[in-house]
């Protein structure tokens, strides 16, 4: 495999670490702990997705379709974007949603009247961890499923010129990665409710004696790190099979992102994210070693990385 | 007129204290800090506790601010009880609070630490952030910077800044001068008598007792969680027992 085809690969497989590290990354600044069930948020988000892949596939469309719709709207919801049927957009959403329901659920139910310190959080977030893909397992069993959304060719005029392989599927997963990282970017430096994050990530103490509501920014906080969160086990879902430890398996990978980035930094979250994601995929470009050993490869560069920056890429920044 | 009252004559008199704390019991987790605390706050005045380090100085602060919830007692805003309220509507209730340490916001900018201290203005910030640039130039000058980048000096002038974007009727201030140069610290104290000069209440409490009681207008020594000796400020500092209690002789 070429080179340039390895940082292709690399670029679209960071793009689901880098969604999942920011939210890990601002529950770490924000909420003060270490959040083990946010690899089982990026699974809600991908079987939140699910639900209105079944819906469409079983019960509108197909063979054994349970409700009858009219050939123009099965037309359109065949349409495809991307080779992508215009449903999966919708499902995308879906999949946000219940995220960020589940997690605002979890944060009044558990960690709100907990409300203890950040190695008890971390230990209840095992926890709910636990919990999210019991509820996975007990609502679509255990088998691997898929979106039913067919395989995607690649786009011919890029293997042609630049001899690599890249399916308009690649190309939405990178587009919507960036519109949110650069949409997030510009909530966090442009707008009050960005500053007062920042602000609590900073001195949560210093935050609410300055008047700000820190129990209404944690919420915020919450709902944007599950939306990225479901958007990259969404995409995650679309390359790979959905199951429900698939969310789990991700997170070493992503906790070595946050820490690599500079642990509580969103901006060193991203960054971490795309080196490891890119050492991940790179991995097919070293000699005597197999691409079985990727995340072994992942986790070396972070810990190469961390001996000549032990605070992390951008360990100084909080936020 | 006593000599007592004659430090405190320029302030108008007051029907009842704008704040004050009466019968308070407080404290961490099960530590008891303060034990049956009584002081208050008039209109105007600028008031420092004073007392060796664990009499409970902050824990005062901290209890009137809502940091901490009295166990017993009461603490009241011009008459009105506010034991236990929220910080954020106690700002918006005109009531500042500057901590002794990480008083600002590291990562922001100066001009963001002070649009967080207006959070809760109704009518924007950018003119009282242009009255405190006129005030303390240094702030504008330095506005792009991140607060982490400023002197000892200038982070408490920011600390305070951020404090005083509600315009604030009471300000508690714990230890302006900790961790300061000695010749900093005078330009502080002025600034604390600066704010008060606007109309803003203080009530301070400072390790560099000479130096706090010296800009205050009354003073309260505090030991073990209670009040050992309260008056006009001039009057404490030539107490002879609490010049050698608590004075350093």
């Amino acid at each position: 495999m070429s080179t340039l085809q390895l940082v292709v690969n690399g670029i679209v497989y960071s793009s689901v670490i880098v969604l999942g590290s920011i939210g890990l990354s601002l529950v770490y600044s924000i909420g003060n702990f270490a959040n083990f069930a946010h690899g089982d948020t990026m699974a809600i988000g991908a079987f939140g997705a699910l639900v209105v892949a079944i819906g469409v596939n079983d019960y509108l469309l197909g063979p054994e379709a349970v409700v009858s719709v009219s050939p123009t709207i099965a037309a359109a919801l065949e349409t495809t974007v991307f080779s992508l049927p215009i449903w999966f957009f919708v499902a995308l959403l879906v999949g946000m949603a219940a995220a960020a329901i589940l997690v605002v659920v979890t944060e009044f139910l558990v960690y709100r009247p907990l409300d203890t310190g950040s190695i008890e959080l971390l230990i209840t977030s095992i926890g709910v961890a636990l919990a999210y893909r019991a509820l996975l397992i007990l609502g679509f069993g255990s088998d691997p499923q898929t979106y039913g959304v067919g395989r995607s060719g690649r786009i011919d005029w890029v293997s042609e010129s630049l001899g690599v392989a890249i399916t308009p599927r690649d190309v939405v997963t990178v587009a919507i990665t960036a519109i949110l990282v650069v949409g997030l970017h510009l909530l966090l430096q442009y707008t009050t409710l960005g500053r007062k994050m920042r602000a609590t990530a900073d001195n949560a103490d210093l935050a609410r004696v300055s008047g700000i509501r820190t129990g209404e920014i944690i919420l915020a906080m919450w709902v944007i790190g599950a939306v990225l969160a479901a958007a990259g086990g969404v995409f995650l879902g679309l390359d790979t099979l959905i199951r429900p430890r698939m969310g789990f398996e991700m997170l070493l990978l992503i906790f070595s992102a946050v820490i690599l980035g500079g642990i509580g930094s969103v901006y060193g979250a991203m960054l971490g994210g795309f080196t490891i994601g890119m050492a991940f995929e790179m991995t097919a470009a070293l000699p005597f070693v197999g691409t079985q050993y990727n995340a072994a490869v992942a986790f070396i560069v972070m810990i190469v990385i961390l001996l000549v920056r032990p605070t992390g890429i951008l360990g100084d920044d909080t936020t | 007129m006593s000599a007592d009252d004659a430090a405190i004559v320029h302030r108008e008199p007051t029907e009842e204290p704008v704040l004050s704390l009466s019968g308070v019991d407080s404290g961490y987790g099960e530590m008891q800090v303060l034990d049956d605390l009584n002081l208050h706050l008039e209109a105007g005045e600028i008031v420092c506790l004073i007392g060796p380090n664990g009499a409970g100085k902050s824990t005062v602060l901290k209890t009137a601010f809502g940091l901490l919830e009295p166990w017993t007692g009461s603490v009241t805003l011009r008459g009105e009880e506010i034991g236990g309220t929220e910080p954020a509507d106690l700002v918006r209730m005109g009531v500042g609070y500057v901590p002794q340490t990480d008083n600002v916001f590291p990562s922001l900018s100066i001009e963001e630490n002070l649009q967080m201290g207006g959070v809760a203005r109704e009518d924007g910030v950018d003119d009282r952030i242009a009255e405190l640039y006129d005030r303390f130039p240094i702030l504008e000058e330095k506005r792009a910077a991140k607060a982490r980048t400023l002197s000892g000096g200038q982070r408490q002038v920011l600390a305070f800044s951020r404090a005083l974007m509600m315009e604030p009727d009471v300000l508690l201030i714990d230890e302006p001068s900790a961790g300061l140069a000695p010749s900093i610290v005078e330009d502080v104290f002025k600034n604390v008598r600066t704010v008060n000069d606007l109309g803003t209440s203080i009530l301070m409490v400072e390790q560099n007792a000479r130096e706090g009681l010296s800009i205050s207008d009354r003073g309260y020594v505090l030991d073990q969680g209670t009040v050992r000796y309260e008056d006009v400020a001039d009057e404490l500092l030539d107490n002879p027992e609490v010049s050698k209690l608590y004075l350093g002789g």
